[in-house]
């Protein structure tokens, strides 16, 4: 059991944890930015039905959505060197931090998937036609027309899978990750004020989220500034 | 200009197009008329493979199109023979005015920039449009969307333009700026199909009139010939039903 509660503790713990803050918006920068194009390039092989690999996409994502992150760390931490040894590829010794980035880029890529599967849905195929009566090609019409606004449409749902992402970080102690988790885990292993140290986590993410949502709301009054994002056209 | 060979096409079974033939010439304005669910929009749309026919040969420009035989690449060289006027305008939402004329210059003639912006500024003038270049689609009037429309058609230079009823989605008030736009360029010597409801609006700007029913041309003449003297039941119950729609100062107005 912890020793008597002592909130002062709190004043020292959060510069102490906040040091390791840097560890956690690396696995989230990193995750996002792999799972971005994962998502992307899932989303597009389900929208155009490439075969196979929309089949393929469909039991990834369907996985990923059926499964909780943390047997998904468990997975990728013990189940990944164990295929990559049938190769000969030995990863044993490879940083925890890296299976982590690994999990975290494989379910933000299943989220963003779907997330922009919807979005570009929802950009107003007249708008397609449009292009192609001017003479685009497919390429051309989806990369000019359709997927600038469904990464505007997406945007909001986008920012929320990140800050769900930001707190599913949390869980990258588990698997032996210094972060600000794993350092309170630490910090209450030699204080035994577990309280304390919560608490103190806790005022450190709800910061961190609120400022991200900040930035993203911010950031989307701008991308927004003159437009109605899904107007389809008619008027 | 236009050469059309037995154009057909079903819908789930459902025929729609039942072997269509038809020309235009260099110049020619041909206004399409004919009841809801008649084909029209589909002939429009097959002209440029929006929705690819079942069957026949499509010839737009020099470009001609095998239906059963069709590749990628004739589909797109048949396309940037035509640019079409859409009802619901369809402007590219997340680009300006200038921008949206600009687009299909820029990508499919590879127009350099300043070029396509001097070529994009003129047709927007020609459609009453140079102070609105930096505004987005939806802060403009409908009857000022489908103008730009109007204009991004018009600065490919097709050998056609296909308008696909550019009025019937708009504001009454609205209808006019966008009918006098049309009559303005249709004097400027551009092959043009048009389908309407506009009456009165294909009298005046069409050199020749196509009226269709269940998939078929029923009949095609002069304004005068279709207007005047249809001779065929099903053209004159259509325009006598039109007709009655049309409210009765206007019909006094035009028989004066
Ligand atoms: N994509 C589609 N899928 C299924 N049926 C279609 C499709 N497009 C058109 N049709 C059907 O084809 C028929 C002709 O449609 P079309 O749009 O060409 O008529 P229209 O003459 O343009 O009519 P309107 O005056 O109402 O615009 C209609 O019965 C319509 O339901
Ligand atoms: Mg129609």
């Amino acid at each position: 059991m912890g020793k008597s509660f002592d909130p002062s503790l709190i004043v020292n713990f959060v510069p102490t944890l906040i040091h390791y803050l840097g560890v956690t918006l690396q696995i989230l920068a990193a995750s996002v930015s792999l799972g971005m194009i994962l998502g992307i390039t899932a989303a597009i092989l389900r929208v155009f039905r490439i075969p196979i690999l929309n089949q393929f996409v469909i039991l990834y994502i369907s996985f990923i959505r059926g499964t909780p992150i943390l047997i998904q760390l468990f997975l990728v931490f013990y189940g990944l060197p164990a295929i990559l040894l049938f190769i000969n590829i030995d990863i044993s010794r490879m940083e925890a931090l890296y299976f982590v980035i690994i999990t975290y880029a494989l379910s933000n890529g299943a989220h963003f998937a779907e997330i922009f599967r919807g979005a570009i849905k929802a950009v107003d195929h007249g708008q397609t036609e449009a292009a192609y009566s001017v003479g685009m090609n497919n390429g051309q019409s989806f990369r000019r027309i359709v997927l600038p606004q469904a990464i505007r449409i997406a945007f909001p749902n986008i920012a929320n899978a990140i800050i769900g992402s930001l707190k599913d970080t949390s869980l990258a102690f588990t698997i032996g990750v210094m972060d600000m988790m794993g350092r309170g885990e630490t910090l209450i292993a030699a204080t035994a004020h577990g309280l304390e140290v919560y608490l103190s986590l806790s005022i450190i993410y709800y910061a961190v989220v609120l400022l991200f949502e900040k930035i993203f709301r911010l950031y989307e009054n701008r991308i927004n500034r003159h437009q109605a994002v899904n107007v389809s056209a008619a008027g | 200009m236009i050469y059309l060979k037995d154009i057909r096409k079903s819908f789930n079974q459902q025929p729609v197009l039942k072997g269509i033939n038809l020309k235009v010439g260099k110049g020619e304005v041909v206004a399409i008329l004919g009841p809801s669910g008649s084909g029209k929009t589909t002939l429009l749309r097959c002209l440029n493979f929006l929705d690819k026919p079942d069957e026949g040969i499509v010839q737009v420009g020099d470009v001609q199109v095998k239906t059963k035989k069709a590749t990628k690449r004739e589909i797109l060289s048949l396309r940037r023979q035509s640019a079409m006027v859409f009802q619901h305008y369809n402007l590219f939402a997340h680009k300006t005015v200038l921008e949206n004329v600009m687009e299909g210059l820029i990508v499919t003639k590879k127009y350099k920039k300043t070029d396509a912006k001097r070529e994009s500024e003129l047709m927007l003038k020609k459609v009453g449009l140079e102070d609105k270049h930096h505004h987005y689609p939806s802060q403009l009037s409908g009857g000022q969307q489908q103008r730009v429309g109007i204009a991004r058609a018009l600065a490919l230079n097709p050998q056609v333009i296909l308008f696909d009823e550019p009025t019937s989605a708009l504001d009454p008030e609205l209808v006019g700026e966008v009918l006098s736009v049309i009559k303005t360029i249709a004097q400027e010597g551009i092959t043009m199909v048009i389908v309407t409801h506009e009456m009165s609006f294909a009298r005046e700007v069409s050199d020749r009139v196509l009226f269709m029913d269940g998939g078929v041309i029923v009949e095609e003449g002069s304004p005068l010939e279709i207007f005047n003297a249809p001779k065929e039941e099903r053209t004159r119950q259509f325009l006598n039903r039109i007709s009655r729609d049309i409210p009765i100062p206007y019909l006094e107005e035009k028989a004066n």
